[in-house]
């Protein structure tokens, strides 16, 4: 029997310190964590800061515990503070982390991930996902001579400006030039471009599949990544899968594989090392000329705890088949929260891969239904957020679930009292 | 880079569109109008076309040519802009014998405009004084809005990745601005809307009046709860870069 709380959450402390940052951060918590950026909606329902985490869980400020379905946007793959990668960094620790020559983690993590990733014969390290795309771009660029890039409408690659729009703050008409746009799933439209810049783009990037905010996501046609695989073949075009996100949580061989094709250059980062800094680029031998001679680093890039952690976290994902099994638990919790819905005459729509699953509410264009569905899940102690996919981790229970599920029926309560007009019924 | 023809287009049926507003509100401004029935045809070569219409104590601008009693030709958007900034003078091609009312009522609802628009720390100290310039510049900021992500070159990139629907922007217990979307093309309206797709809302008056005036940024606001955020919020996050581009026109 599962237990739900007698109160709602309350944010006093998290409140406190975020009134305080507002004067000396920009937005108070910049970036993805904000609760703009968050859609903390409304603010008021949700903690702003955490205190401390465990397996799939964390305690914000005030105590509040919650379980974690965004697992920091995706690095929680193993369970927060995992006992095996611990270990393994604070070895390294010991023994040194920022050094003046790299540690021989560096090689020992580079061998793993190729005998890991199907398609990878070599890898390079560096910190963060767009740090990987960055690099992925610029070994096309030196590899083909060529300056255009194909991306998908939609698609994140990070934040570097090559990867925003030209509307955005700070972006100039110079940092996107190159930059060319299909939709997702339409190989007619690459082929379109390829016909019409001839000899002159570089490169290919996408994610898997699409897993846009806001969005249902869209799992690649029947053949379309083998139909993308040619035109790059045909036209010498480098092929790069941007599995920053997707990444061992859809395959431990490569979210390539479990979609049946070899990209040329593959973006990992955020299940690499189970939260410790570090993201890597991954490529066949025929980039790897190309690759030495980019120049590209980072002071911090070498660093070799989080590789000591990402050769744990990665041997631990192979000991419990990782990505199975964050799918399966996924199936389960999704499958619960659809029959919580509809016990309250409400469509929720699954979305994506189970591991890092995408929900919505159908009879809500708006998405305030959504909103206020995950607001009312935090108010309980269960961390959604709604506008982008979630994330299963390793550690996640089936006692998890079963309050998981408890938590959203009462959610969905609420929502359907507040919304009759848009029932099933 | 402004463009002068979208600034004219701000100027037309943003700022002056603004005397509707002060009809409604200003006694003085009503004082200026009561009794007149007469229309100003404004003709810009190679710009916007409006016409500004007074009957019934009432204002009303409206776009494109009309039957009007004064026809005001301007040579270029240049040339509007610059009247509007008290620089240059129009050339009259109809109602010579109405120019009276130009030079005299006209110009007194163009100086409470300014009145009202461009402040005072004195002034803002009288709540209703408050109110209508927060009013008013919320009202000229959006109907400018609409009109830059129409025609201004990034706006109109902004305006295209907007997706359908109503954006209510709204005080609370107070006034309203929708700023309509249909595949990428934008148009303001005043008032409440009963089914919009994303709402964006101030606490009060204050925290508008601070938003508007570049003394509040939007992410402080949101955070701290003067301001709120919901529904679906890529309406938002595309109206915002058109919105960073007013002060470039209005300013």
């Amino acid at each position: 029997m599962t237990e739900t709380k007698d109160t709602l959450n309350s944010y006093t402390k998290s409140m406190d310190l975020f009134q305080r940052a507002l004067k000396v951060l920009p937005a108070g918590i910049p970036g993805h964590q904000g609760p703009v950026q968050s859609q903390f909606i409304p603010t008021t329902a949700y903690p702003l800061y955490a205190d401390r985490v465990k397996d799939s869980y964390f305690w914000d400020l005030d105590g509040n515990k919650f379980i974690d379905y965004m697992c920091a946007y995706g690095p929680n793959v193993l369970g927060y503070n995992n006992d095996v990668v611990e270990a393994a960094a604070r070895e390294q620790y010991e023994k040194g982390n920022c050094m003046a020559l790299p540690g021989r983690k560096q090689v020992e993590f580079a061998e793993l991930l190729v005998d890991t990733i199907e398609m990878a014969d070599w890898a390079f390290f560096m910190k963060n996902g767009g740090d990987a795309t960055g690099f992925a771009r610029l070994i096309a660029h030196a590899a083909t001579g060529r300056e255009k890039v194909i991306m998908v409408e939609g698609g994140y690659h990070g934040v570097a400006p090559w990867t925003q729009s030209v509307t955005h703050a700070g972006i100039t008409d110079g940092d996107v030039g190159n930059n060319l746009t299909v939709p997702w799933n339409d190989t007619a439209a690459v082929e379109r471009l390829v016909k019409k810049y001839p000899r002159r783009i570089a490169a290919f990037i996408a994610t898997p599949y699409d897993h846009r905010v806001f969005a249902d996501n869209v799992l690649p046609a029947e053949g379309y990544w083998q139909k993308i695989r040619k035109i790059c073949d045909e036209n010498g075009i480098v092929l790069i899968i941007d599995d920053v996100r997707c990444g061992f949580r859809l395959d431990l061989g490569g979210s390539a594989r479990y979609f049946g094709f070899e990209p040329d250059l593959a973006c990992y980062c955020k299940a690499l090392a189970n939260g410790y800094p570090v993201s890597a680029v991954v490529g066949k031998d025929s980039l790897k000329d190309a690759a030495s001679k980019v120049f590209y680093t980072g002071s911090y890039w070498s660093s070799a705890a989080p590789m000591a952690a990402g050769v744990a976290c990665i041997n631990e994902l192979k000991r419990l088949d990782g990505a199975n099994l964050m799918i399966e638990k996924g199936k389960k919790l999704t499958e619960g929260l659809v029959k919580a819905a509809a016990a309250e005459d409400l469509t929720l729509k699954i979305s994506g891969v189970p591991s890092m699953f995408y929900m919505r509410l159908i009879n809500d264009d708006s998405l305030m239904m959504q909103q206020e569905f995950c607001a009312e899940c935090a108010r309980r102690g269960v961390f959604f957020t709604s506008h982008h996919n979630h994330f299963i981790n390793c550690s996640l229970t089936d006692e998890d679930i079963s309050q998981t599920i408890q938590v959203a029926s009462e959610a969905f309560a609420v929502v359907a009292k507040n919304n009759p007009g848009r029932l099933n019924r | 880079m402004m463009d002068s023809t979208v600034l004219a287009r701000c100027n037309l049926f943003a700022v002056l569109k603004g005397m509707e507003y002060l009809a409604e509100h200003d006694p003085v401004s009503a004082g200026l109008i009561e009794g007149r029935e007469l229309s100003i045809q404004f003709i810009i070569a190679r710009g916007p076309r409006g016409c500004l219409a007074f009957s019934g104590g009432r204002a009303e601008m409206k776009r494109g040519k009309h039957k009007s009693s004064i026809v005001l030709y301007f040579n270029s958007p240049e040339h509007f802009n610059k009247m509007i900034a008290g620089e240059a003078n129009p050339v009259p091609l109809k109602g010579f014998t109405r120019l009276g009312f130009l030079t005299g009522p006209f110009m007194k609802l163009a100086d409470r405009l300014d009145y009202y628009l461009r402040p005072t720390e004195a002034l803002l100290k009288d709540p209703a004084y408050f109110r209508m310039n927060t009013e008013l510049t919320a009202y000229t900021a959006f109907f400018a809005l609409a009109e830059i992500g129409n025609h201004d070159s990034k706006g109109r990139l902004s305006a295209a990745h907007m997706p359908d629907g109503v954006l209510q922007v709204l005080v609370e217990k107070g006034i309203g601005v929708q700023i309509h979307v249909k595949r990428g093309k934008l148009s303001c309206v005043k008032g409440h809307h009963e089914d919009p797709r994303a709402i964006l809302s101030f606490r009060d008056l204050d925290s508008a009046h601070r938003v508007l005036n570049g003394n509040l940024d939007t992410f402080t606001g949101l955070g701290s709860g003067e301001m709120a955020m919901k529904g679906f919020i890529p309406m938002l996050d595309h109206m915002n870069p058109i919105l960073d581009l007013v002060p470039l026109y209005l300013s």
